[in-house]
């Protein structure tokens, strides 16, 4: 019987591959799918939480999470774009101008 | 047409000549000159106009209004200012053409007639203010355009320094002088000379409230500085380094009598103390430059500390004559009443008159002697000029007759008028005053036959030429105004209410006053005469009595200790706030707290590694750190 306890391990593995995702890739693409990976977990635990107690509170958390996501991704990829087009890359090393 | 329209018109003609010559003829020095002179013809007549036709009237105009502060620009015109009108455009005319000539070949005269124009502004705003702070305003202005003159030749390093003293010293004087007039508005809230003169008039009992003396004697520090009164005299024998037709209108006839002028403005808030004070300044004053003016060898220099004490004359004219004004009313704190001009104001601001003129005269004499022996100006290298400067010689000698009070000239109407205020008042003042005539007598005689006299004892003497027509009529003008400026009956109508105020001493003083000062002149003739001896070639006082020659030579050491104060102790105490303000303000304060800031700057851009990762860590670590202070472990 898979329980709430799975949901909630699945969900840690998902925000924990994100989180180490965001602190040790390179490519600032990638930093960015993880990004969206932890807002999925988080998302995954509201929902078996919602199951769990069995409100449509976190249901709608999702929905509004989703929306605000999907709005930040195109915001967020526009700026990669953009500073693609300027700086012919997107690898993090090199995009250090604010160093000191 | 409106009175103050012509009040405009006389400020508004050396006005724009002077802006016209800074912008437009810098370098057209012929022009500058035409529009300088043809400034001052038109300012002549506009004077004359407002003189002789134009009535007694005050118009004030807002200027500024901030609270209770109005300070309004106008123009007062009475009779007292009518008077100095006339000596400022008429004397200024003289010299503007005088320097026609002084001037011709010189390179940068354009600066020199623009320096005039607006040295006429100012001085004729200064005579027409109607209140004191428009007058202060003015009295800052031809302090500057004095200041700019001293130093016209720009090339001498001693003109550069005398003009700086110039300025400096009467900044000490007219520090005093603002100080007085911001008292006056605290204590009257207004600073308007008919409507302080209306209190004054209303509320006799006025000039024993507190602080009354004090502002009498702060409005006289200005005197002190602009007049040349002990201990500000300094800069008045050092301004010499000036050209001469610069001296003779600015340092002799008009600027240096502002200071006389002021206090006839003021006189009806002076109090016994204040008066006392002026009176024996004065005094000092006309008895130190007469000896001074003795053992001086610069002609400029003994005409400087012979003005020097005509303006102590006039200063103690003033003083003596207001406390005989107080005496004659009984009570010793009573009030002139409405009556402004008293005998003092009506003997100095004569006095003011007729030196102006010989005063001038003697100056643009001095000047046509300068030019004559190219430059020359150590009297003891002159001589046997009597021959071949006539015109000089004649206009000149009839100048030192005025000056030193001859019969029936000038100077022996207006300095009895001040014997007479002062016999009426004081009569150690009295003798120490006729003993000051005797010098004058003296010093001027001794110029007289060392210059005119004997051989030439120069090259540059013995080429003298007497110099041409612009320079002599002038000459000749202002000496016939020194034979009959001492006649009272001459002045017009426009000005009797000073002129009609010359006190009459009865029979018996007269007497005393006629005696003393005659005896005083003539023996200070005969003295120098048999002295000195005609067209000396060395300064016999220097060679008999040597230690009493040197201190006066070095005018009582006053530049000695000056320099002694200026150097050592003002400098040293000017040093150590310096060292003070480097340590503590600038050190501390400024750059302490900008190092603080500094420092954390630094600390923090150690923050900004310039990578994403880092900055997620610190974003992980602000994050903790909110968390711990939302759940209060903090």
């Amino acid at each position: 019987m898979i329980g709430l306890e799975h949901f909630i391990g699945v969900s840690s593995l998902l925000f924990a591959i994100g989180f180490f995702g965001v602190l040790l890739r390179k490519n600032t693409l990638v930093i960015y799918m993880c990004l969206e990976l932890m807002l999925n977990a988080a998302n995954l635990a509201l929902i078996a939480f919602s199951r769990y107690h069995g409100g449509m509170g976190g249901n709608v958390f999702v929905f509004f999470t989703i929306t605000v996501a999907a709005a930040e991704v195109a915001v967020g990829l526009a700026i990669i774009v953009a500073l693609f087009r300027k700086r012919q890359t997107v690898e993090v090393e090199e995009l250090n101008a604010l160093n000191n | 047409m409106e009175s103050q329209l012509y009040a405009y018109g006389l400020l508004a003609i050396p006005l724009l000549s002077a802006i016209a010559i800074a912008f437009f003829f810098r370098r057209s020095g012929a022009f500058a000159s035409g529009v300088s002179v043809g400034a001052a013809a038109l300012i002549l007549a506009v004077a004359g106009h407002i003189i002789f036709k134009v009535e007694n009237f005050e118009y004030n105009v807002n200027w500024i209004e901030i609270g209770t502060l109005n300070v309004s620009f106008g123009f007062l015109i009475n009779d007292l200012a009518k008077l100095m009108l006339f000596v400022v455009a008429f004397v200024g005319f003289l010299v503007h053409v005088f320097s026609l000539g002084y001037m011709k070949d010189d390179p940068n005269k354009a600066r020199f007639f623009g320096g005039l124009s607006i040295f006429m502004f100012s001085m004729l705003g200064l005579v027409m203010a109607s209140s004191l702070i428009t007058l202060f305003i003015f009295w800052e202005l031809v302090g500057f355009s004095s200041y700019m003159l001293i130093g016209f030749y720009l090339d001498k390093p001693s003109a550069a320094a005398a003009s700086k003293k110039a300025f400096i010293v009467n900044r000490v004087g007219d520090f005093g002088f603002l100080i007085g007039i911001i008292m006056v508005f605290s204590m009257f809230g207004t600073l308007n000379l008919s409507a302080l003169s209306d209190t004054f008039g209303a509320d006799a009992s006025l000039l024993e409230a507190a602080g009354v003396t004090t502002i009498g004697l702060l409005l006289f520090c200005g005197t002190v500085g602009k007049s040349g009164q002990l201990p500000l005299h300094v800069w008045l024998p050092d301004a010499m380094e000036g050209p001469t037709p610069v001296s003779a209108l600015i340092h002799a006839a008009t600027m240096v009598a502002a200071g006389v002028f002021l206090l006839c403005r003021t006189g009806f808030l002076m109090t016994v103390d204040a008066l006392t004070v002026i009176a024996w300044v004065g005094v000092a004053t006309a008895l130190f430059a007469g000896f001074t003016a003795v053992a001086q060898r610069d002609i400029k220099k003994i005409l400087a500390y012979s003005t020097v004490s005509q303006l102590g004359y006039m200063v103690a004219a003033f003083g003596l004559g207001s406390l005989a004004a107080f005496k004659g009313h009984g009570d010793a704190h009573g009030h002139m009443g409405q009556s402004v001009v008293t005998g003092g104001v009506a003997a100095a601001m004569f006095h003011l008159t007729t030196h102006a003129f010989f005063k001038a005269l003697l100056f643009l004499g001095s000047g046509s002697i300068i030019h004559a022996c190219h430059h020359e100006q150590d009297i003891f290298k002159m001589g046997g000029l009597k021959s071949k400067m006539p015109v000089t010689f004649i206009t000149f000698t009839i100048g030192v007759a005025a000056l030193t009070g001859f019969p029936l000239l000038a100077g022996f109407f207006s300095k009895d008028a001040i014997l007479a205020v002062a016999l009426e008042s004081n009569k150690a003042a009295f003798y120490l005053l006729v003993f000051g005539a005797f010098l004058t007598a003296l010093y001027m005689t001794r110029l007289w036959l060392i210059t005119f006299l004997g051989a030439p004892k120069s090259d540059n003497a013995d080429h003298a030429r007497e110099n041409g027509l612009t320079m002599t009529v002038p000459l000749i003008l202002l000496a016939v105004l020194s034979i009959v400026g001492g006649y009272a009956s001459l002045y017009p109508e426009v000005v009797s209410g000073v002129i009609g105020g010359i006190p009459h001493p009865d029979s018996a003083g007269h007497t005393t006053i006629l005696i003393a000062s005659l005896v005083a002149v003539f023996a200070g003739y005969v003295v120098s005469y048999f002295f000195y001896g005609a067209g000396a070639k060395e300064d016999r006082l220097e060679q008999t009595f040597k230690p009493l020659h040197t201190i006066l030579a070095e005018k009582f050491y006053f530049d000695h200790v000056y320099d002694w104060y200026v150097a050592k102790v003002q400098q040293r105490v000017a040093t150590t706030l310096h060292f003070t303000e480097q340590i503590a303000l600038s050190g501390l304060i400024i750059r302490g707290t900008a190092g603080f800031a500094g420092l954390i700057g630094i600390g923090l851009k150690a923050l900004h590694v310039g990578s994403i990762h880092a900055y997620v860590y610190w974003f992980i670590g602000g994050l903790a750190l909110f968390w711990a202070l939302a759940v209060g472990i903090f």
